[in-house]
């Protein structure tokens, strides 16, 4: 990675679960990997997560090994915490430069041990809309599994106390640090950007994010998460244990008011997830779904959603048309009662969670040249036969980057954009002169058809 | 005599030998113990544990230092190495999965086998939870390091199971899916061999015209594909072909494979005139039984490969069609072929089936207007029994009334199992949006056809298929909503009736209201289900699911792989996919036998049992015991004259859960890097009164 | 049964899988939680192959209480976690047979974030191992010993 060049087969870019296992199925056929990830770790959506249907395995089991896998591979450059800023195409392939943001900590130095956490007098208050993280300190690890494990500074937030400095043992904190320009050659590009969600104050019948104990599904991850902030599920406005929780499914999915007319297709299984990890953890609570249609099409999902049923968690058939409270902040749900006669009723609640949709998430438009379709995923002319083909030769997609998806059918279409990647290189190799095989007589053959 | 020391053999011979340790020579353990800044050292006391530690029998040097993870820390070790002639190293720092992988590349960069390596956790596992009580927590870091040294003595080197892989793969089923992990394994440069069953390619695609969710002509983009495939020079096809019998592991699987013959030369002209001379008449199955064809037949217009074929299975022989074969055009005596290949992995694309309602499922049967979902897809294509028309027995259709979910989300005690016993309880996944796109088409070409749409949830959940719905409410199409309690309950016609009925659809969506639905035609959305795979999973030993579709390891983990190392799956023979789904599955099947074959060597952790045969009694009790398929089996010997039964592995598929370990009765076989020595060893170490504390504690 | 005097703290051997158990214990420690440091863990594959032997040797020598955390159902090995806690049961019908109290051995399924479960089973462990106290210094010889290496 000296003189800040960098030549590799190809470039991933994003470090959720779609690029980390696009990373990790190019790496083991030998292809040489940069992988980009914005934020200081690698895992995505996906290691802030509590379990994860519909096997309940735990999210963290899943994800830290395929972080380790991608930070312990020997193909796999890792460069977090840093941005792709433009590309040009050359003969070669693709020239990418990269923004490498400062953390203040040298990578190289930091071994995570934390004692600068230990020291540091600013502790940052739990962000409850930002996701997976708990409260830390102005420097800080991202989270315990984060991989890698290196500090970084906020300094919108330092005083500049120099407590850090002394206590770090490495010596691995420098102020100085500047943002480093790094350039990548690239056969190819896997784009991994991923999704965002419904910001949860985005409808304001469902009380714009006003409301104390409305809730979206994110933080109830989180509330979920064994790493979680409290480690129990309490409601947000007077810390009381919730006797009664209720879901509002399609909250920003299937909603025209929004101008979202596609389903996210995670939400409906996470909410029946949420439900089963609730009337564990609280057993005598009342858990109600209220939904448009329940789509538990994956498998194993039918059962899944069977077997909540009998679990006695209620589903109910209905639109919520809109959210307020009552006296005591209890959420105050009305709601079209389809199965009763289409009767309006209103219930009301401790705590209601919106199972808030997927937006897409970056936008690669302007650096990539790759255009993004009608919700504002990236486009896939040939969506059937080729799921992670872009418009640009060269470049593909995967993961939720190209449309809302669970996990599973965003591993696959990792694979799958592994696999157009390696035969994109493969062939382009075989049109160099220099390489034997592009003998003419081997070109001009057919696949032999034994009928 | 075989190898019967169940030690994997290195594939390839020349690699780089690392200078390693044999068994029997003398170890020379360095330990190394890590400050981790403060971390360890604020609790431990490092220096005082290094020096313990030194005291040990067998250890050569024994040092403390703040970073054994630097690039300085790391040299100490390879320092030693090279200079000490230490051959067993034991490292004492952070956990052993942050930096396991680092020392024992830097063990490996010094010559020295990565296996003659142990880690210990000194930082989670003492310092960070033993803070009030340092004393304490040094002499667990003594007695732990001490454990290590112990099992450092025992330690042996380790080589990973490398296996020869042909870089050759092979897919079963030519669908969309097969397809399409063919075509991505020959373009990164494997030889593939695709074999189908019938005598076309495409599979369940081919029958449908319309598809979502890009309204594009099932054979333009199947055509498209096919064509690909064709122009691969690394793929070799072979239509009316199954697997009969395979053995043999990852990299080396030796395939019987059974041909059938087409009967008929591609050049045979009096094609048309031998069709019509046949007598036989059968269902044709690719239009679901609503038109019938001949046991010399075409499967369809247009089909890959092309020309016809004779049915065997439905062929009288009675010679008719030979009038018209001169020169051997047609030959009824063809013998199908057998033939054996050899590849290194295999892809599992044997599809899905449509579920067939028993006579008298919603009047399915009984009543010739109720037809399934695939048959209307017949109806509507231009090529089908009606040339697209809409029409039945003769009559246009004027209301027509689709129900999903027919032989898909069943309960049990709700849905009559099927004659096997079982029931559906998946959901089908394709059926909602295709009844809708469907349905959407008669509303446009058909604009006088009203549609009721009786359903229990819509699940349009792909990228675009939202949009069906919503046109089919524009469309005014009328749905109505039942409950998996009160399935619709089918067709009844009453005497004078013009039409059948649909009776009895208790509708949610207004106020529960029982109403019956004349209609002329009713289509039902039936399910998915596994192509019939009961051969191939006795063939390979894979395994069905719950559903029946055949399981992945892992869903999110190892979610194409088949509990055999290297077979992989893709498409609806996993589960009910689409088009897009299925093609995504192929590439990330495809990405799996690229990533293990096109190295054209395996390599496997050595992590596996090793049969020691001088203990060996040939007891059996391990084969009994062992969980996986075909990783150890007794074979005879004759030691001294005599025929002895001796257990050998197979560490190919081996995955060291060791089961047959705490079996033997002999303790004759252990996992290898993991030995019942190893622990026992360890055990004493931590539970001796170790000298070396004297003075410490 | 007597126990020797409590001249030291309980010993307990606690053997954890690298799928479970003891990325769980590695947790614990990321989270700076304390237990008795008498605690010594060591990693295996899978507790399948340990045979009852191993259990029994391990009280021999003066191991107090032994837990086996196990990956349970989320075990990456077919058919082991089943033989584990076979393997288990039989090991408890043996020290009933010979007079040593079972809770000495525990079974327990731990995941890699069970840190509060991994705590728990250590510190009931402590508990039950205060009451009846340390291991006898001398067990009943072995019924039918399995053939020691030689
Ligand atoms: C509440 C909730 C619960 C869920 N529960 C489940 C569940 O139980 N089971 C399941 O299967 N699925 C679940 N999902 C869905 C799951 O989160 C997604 O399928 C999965 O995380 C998608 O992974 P991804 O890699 O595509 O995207 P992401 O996880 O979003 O990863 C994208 C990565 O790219 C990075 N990135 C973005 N832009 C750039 C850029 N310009 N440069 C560099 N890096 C960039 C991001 O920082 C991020 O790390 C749930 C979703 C939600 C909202
Ligand atoms: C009514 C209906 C409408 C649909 N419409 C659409 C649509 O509009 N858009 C869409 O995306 N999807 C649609 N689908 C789904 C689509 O048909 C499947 O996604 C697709 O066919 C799956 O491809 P596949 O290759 O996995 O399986 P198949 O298409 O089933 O192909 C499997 C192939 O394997 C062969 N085979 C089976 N067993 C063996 C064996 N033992 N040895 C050798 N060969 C074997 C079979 O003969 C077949 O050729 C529809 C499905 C249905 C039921
Ligand atoms: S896709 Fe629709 S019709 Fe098919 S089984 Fe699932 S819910 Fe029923």
């Amino acid at each position: 990675m000296s003189d800040n060049r960098l030549d590799v087969d190809t470039l991933v870019v994003g470090g959720g679960i779609a690029g980390m296992q696009a990373s990790l199925d190019l790496a083991d056929q030998g292809y040489q990997v940069a992988l980009v990830e914005r934020d200081p770790s690698i895992g995505g959506k996906m290691i802030g997560l509590s379990k994860v249907f519909p096997t309940l395995d735990c999210c963290s089991c899943i994800t830290t090994p395929k972080m380790a896998a991608v930070a312990h591979h020997d193909n796999i450059p890792l460069l977090t915490y840093s941005e792709v800023e433009s590309v040009a195409s050359n003969k070669n392939g693709f020239v990418a430069q990269v923004l490498r943001k400062p953390r203040y900590v040298q990578e190289e130095d930091c071994t995570g041990c934390r004692s600068c956490e230990l020291v540091c007098p600013i502790d940052l208050p739990d962000d409850e809309n930002e996701f997976g993280r708990t409260s830390h300190r102005v420097i800080y690890v991202p989270f315990t599994t984060a991989v890698p494990q290196t500090a970084l500074i906020d300094l919108d937030h330092c005083i500049y106390c120099g407590k850090c400095i002394k206590a770090c043992p490495p010596d691995a904190i420098d102020f100085t640090q500047q943002p480093e320009h790094l350039e990548i050659e690239a056969k190819t590009i896997v784009l991994a950007t991923g999704y965002e969600v419904t910001p949860y104050d985005a409808k304001k019948e469902y009380g714009a994010g006003k409301l104390g104990n409305v809730i979206d599904a994110l933080m109830m991850e989180r509330l979920l998460a064994p790493t979680g902030p409290y480690g129990r599920v309490l409601r947000p406005s007077d810390g009381k244990q919730p006797d009664s929780i209720a879901y509002v499914q399609c909250a920003g999915s299937r909603d025209l008011t929004l101008g979202v007319s596609y389903c996210s297709r995670v939400c409906c299984m996470y909410a029946i997830k949420q439900a089963m990890l609730l009337s564990g953890a609280l057993p005598m609570a009342d858990i109600t779904i209220y939904y448009m249609d329940i789509r538990t099409f994956g498998k194993g999902y039918e059962q899944f959603y069977q077997n909540a049923k009998t679990m006695g968690i209620e589903f109910v058939k209905g639109k919520v048309a809109r959210i307020t409270e009552d006296e005591n902040q209890n959420p105050v749900v009305r709601v079209e009662l389809i199965d009763e006669n289409s009767r309006v009723a209103e219930r009301t609640h401790d705590l209601v969670v919106l199972s808030v949709g997927m937006l897409p998430g970056w936008n690669p438009q302007a650096t990539f040249g790759v255009p993004v379709a009608e919700a504002g995923f990236i486009q896939i002319p040939d969506c059937n036969v080729s799921p992670t083909v872009t418009t640009q030769p060269g470049i593909y997609a995967t993961g939720t980057a190209a449309g809302p998806m669970d996990i599973v059918d965003t591993i696959m279409t990792a694979g799958a954009a592994a696999a157009e990647a390696a035969a994109y290189m493969q062939n382009h190799k075989e049109q160099e002169p220099a390489v034997p095989e592009a003998a003419p007589a081997m070109r001009d053959k057919r696949s032999t058809v034994h009928a | 005599m075989p190898d019967t020391t169940g030690e994997p053999v290195p594939a390839e011979k020349g690699q780089v030998q690392p200078q390693s340790a044999s068994p029997d020579e003398e170890p020379r353990i360095g330990v190394y113990v890590c400050h981790c800044g403060d971390n360890i050292g604020d609790v431990v006391d490092c220096e005082q544990t290094a020096e313990a530690l030194g005291k040990l029998g067998n250890v050569v040097v024994s040092r403390s230092y703040i970073f054994m993870c630097s690039d300085p820390g790391q040299k100490l070790i390879t320092d030693d190495i090279k200079e000490k002639g230490v051959n067993r190293v034991v490292v004492g720092a952070c956990s052993m999965f942050l930096h396991e992988q680092t020392f024992r590349q830097a063990v490996s960069r010094a010559g020295l086998n990565p296996y003659l390596y142990y880690h210990i956790g000194l930082r989670e596992q003492d310092s960070w939870v033993h803070h009030e009580c340092p004393e304490e927590a040094t002499e667990k870091a003594i007695r732990l390091m001490s454990a290590g040294v112990a099992k450092a003595r025992l330690m042996r080197p380790l080589e990973p199971v490398r296996l020869e892989a042909a870089k050759h793969a092979l897919v079963i089923g030519g669908g969309v899916a097969g397809l399409r992990a063919a075509l991505d394994m020959a373009r990164r440069g494997l030889k593939v061999t695709l074999v189908e069953k019938t005598h076309f390619l495409g599979g369940r695609t081919a029958q449908w015209e319309h598809v979502f969710p890009t309204d594009e002509d099932a054979r333009t983009l199947l055509r498209g594909l096919i064509e690909k495939v064709l122009a691969e020079p690394n793929i070799t096809i072979h239509t009316g072909a199954e697997v009969v019998a395979a053995k043999g592991y990852v990299g080396d699987f030796q395939i019987r494979i059974r041909q059938q013959p087409r009967g008929v030369s591609d050049d045979f002209e009096a094609v048309e005139q031998a069709i019509a001379a046949c007598p036989v008449e059968v269902p044709d199955e690719f239009d679901y039984g609503l038109t019938t064809r001949k046991a010399i037949y075409r499967p369809y217009e247009e089909c890959t490969p092309a020309g016809v074929v004779i049915d065997w299975e439905h062929c009288t022989r009675c010679e008719k069609c030979l009038e018209f074969s001169n020169n051997g055009g047609i030959r009824l005596d063809d013998a199908p072929h057998e033939f054996e290949i050899n590849v290194g992995a295999m892809v599992v694309a044997t599809g899905f089936r449509p579920y067939e309602p028993p006579q008298g499922e919603l009047g399915y049967g009984e009543f010739p207007e109720v037809i399934t979902l695939p048959q209307l897809e017949r109806i509507l294509a231009s090529d089908g029994p009606t040339g697209g028309r809409l029409e039945w027995n003769g009559h246009p259709i004027r209301n027509l009334a689709m129900i999903h979910c027919v032989g898909s989300r069943q309960i049990e005690g709700v849905h009559k199992p099927q004659p096997d016993g079982n029931v559906n309880d998946y959901c089908s996944r394709v059926c909602c949006t295709a009844t809708l796109s469907a349905a959407n088409q008669i509303r446009e070409y058909f604009p006088d056809v009203n549609i009721f749409d009786v359903y229990e949830d819509i699940r349009t959940y792909g990228r675009g298929h939202e949009d069906y719905y919503l046109q089919a409410s524009e469309n005014r199409i009328t749905f109505l909503r039942y409950v998996a309690e009160e399935t619709p309950e089918g067709v009844k016609a009453q005497k004078g009736d013009q039409q059948p009925r649909l009776g009895r659809v208790k509708d949610h969506l207004t106020w529960g209201e029982e109403i019956e639905l004349p209609v002329d035609l009713v289509v039902l959305a039936v399910g998915v289900m596994p192509s019939p795979v009961d051969d191939l999973v006795v063939v390979f030993k894979i395994s069905p699911g719950h559903d029946r579709f055949l399981l992945e390891v892992h869903p999110k983990l190892r979610p194409v792989e088949t509990a055999v190392t290297g077979i992989v799956l893709a498409g609806a023979a996993q589960g009910p996919m689409n088009i897009q789904e299925s093609c995504a599955a192929a590439g990330a099947a495809a990405s799996k036998v690229e990533g293990l074959l096109s190295q054209g060597r395996v390599e496997l952790e050595p992590y596996v049992a090793q049969v020691d045969p001088e203990r060996c009694q040939g007891t059996g009790e391990c084969v009994r015991v062992c969980p996986q398929e075909d990783a150890i089996h007794l074979e005879t010997f004759s030691v001294s004259g005599r025929e002895v039964q001796r257990a050998v592995v197979t560490p190919a598929n081996c995955n060291g859960c060791g089961v047959c370990v705490s079996a033997c009765p002999n303790r004759a076989i252990d996992v290898q890097g993991w030995r019942l020595d190893d622990y026992e060893a360890m055990v004493d170490a931590l539970t001796a009164e170790i000298p070396a504390l004297e003075g410490v504690v | 049964m007597k126990t020797n005097a409590q001249t030291r703290a309980p010993k307990i051997l606690i053997l954890a899988t690298l799928s479970g158990g003891y990325r769980g214990a590695d947790a614990a420690g990321q989270s700076q939680l304390e237990y008795a440091p008498d605690t010594y863990i060591l990693p295996v594959m899978s507790a399948a192959m340990f045979p009852e032997s191993f259990y029994w040797r391990a009280f021999e020598r003066g191991v107090d209480g032994i837990i086996v955390m196990y990956s349970g159902t989320d075990s990456p090995y077919k058919g082991a976690p089943e033989k584990t806690a076979e393997i288990i049961n039989r090991t408890y019908e043996r020290m009933k047979e010979r007079g040593l109290d079972t809770q000495r051995l525990r079974l327990a399924a731990i995941c890699t974030v069970c840190v509060r479960p991994f705590l728990k089973e250590i510190r009931q462990m402590n508990e039950v191992l205060d009451e009846i106290g340390l291991v006898p210094s001398s067990l009943p010889p072995a019924r039918e010993a399995q053939a020691e290496p030689g």
